[in-house]
């Protein structure tokens, strides 16, 4: 009764899989409100904490999102009561955060949006990106980095 | 940039047909009533500006391996327990 689905992906190529597996958004992405099935798939080597968010319609759409906590452990993500009310919990606690990555060249300018995270209920797959008071949309992902290895200076 | 003070229920024009009207203030927020042809777009700018970012993200510059190197460059949390709280 599971129907596996061939998809055409930006990073890995034609994959397999189910329907089942795909995040939703209802309401699309800010600026891309039309695509609201998504796989969540990690890229290897990051040890889950880097992965590709790749639309379903459309294969050349794909974003890479990290997991916030994985470089950022006191990323405090705060929903309105309306929000949480919409994914029926209680607590953000109970809901996954990724956020988006712009990669620029040299990738060592790469930012992150902290105000705008993804937000997807574990269990029923739904989820909606939402626009946070605080945080930057843009913050450079270098500086979570300051003072280890840097081979430029 | 013109700047003017309205109370709650008073209402201020734009051109010939957009009006704005302060509805309440609550909290620290402001509710306003906007009226205005179809045709015109009435977003949040902080929408806009995240619109605007989601674009950047969908065009990346750089390849996602290059991207963890510079993550490998960053002090890594991963020992982090999460739910294992001291009783």
């Amino acid at each position: 009764m599971t129907e596996i689905l061939k998809l055409e992906t930006k990073y890995f190529g034609e994959i397999e899989c189910e329907a089942k597996d795909a995040i939703c958004f209802p309401a699309g992405l800010f600026g891309f409100e039309e695509e609201h099935d998504f796989l969540l798939m990690p890229f290897d080597g990051s040890g889950g904490s880097m992965l590709c968010l790749q639309s379903m319609t459309t294969p050349a759409l794909a974003f890479v999102v990290l997991d916030p906590f994985s470089f950022l452990p006191d990323y405090a993500p705060v929903l309105e009561e309306a929000e949480l009310r919409q994914f029926g919990v209680k607590d953000a606690g109970e809901l996954g955060f990724y956020v988006m990555c712009a990669l620029k060249n040299p990738v060592s300018e790469s930012t992150v949006n902290l105000k705008c995270p993804l937000v997807i209920h574990p269990e029923t797959r739904q989820a909606r990106q939402v626009i946070m008071g605080r945080y930057e949309m843009r913050h450079p992902l270098a500086e979570f980095g300051r003072g280890e290895e840097d081979a430029s200076c | 940039m013109l700047i003017l003070q309205r109370k709650p229920g008073e209402s201020l024009v734009i051109g010939e047909n957009i009006s704005i009207s302060v509805v309440s203030i609550e909290g620290g927020r402001v509710r306003l009533a906007i009226s205005a042809p179809q045709e015109i777009s009435i977003l949040r700018s902080e929408l806009l500006d995240a619109t605007a970012a989601n674009r950047d993200s969908a065009v990346e510059e750089a390849a996602p391996a290059e991207l963890l190197g510079l993550l490998g460059a960053l002090p890594s949390d991963k020992n982090k327990q999460k739910g294992e709280e001291k009783p």
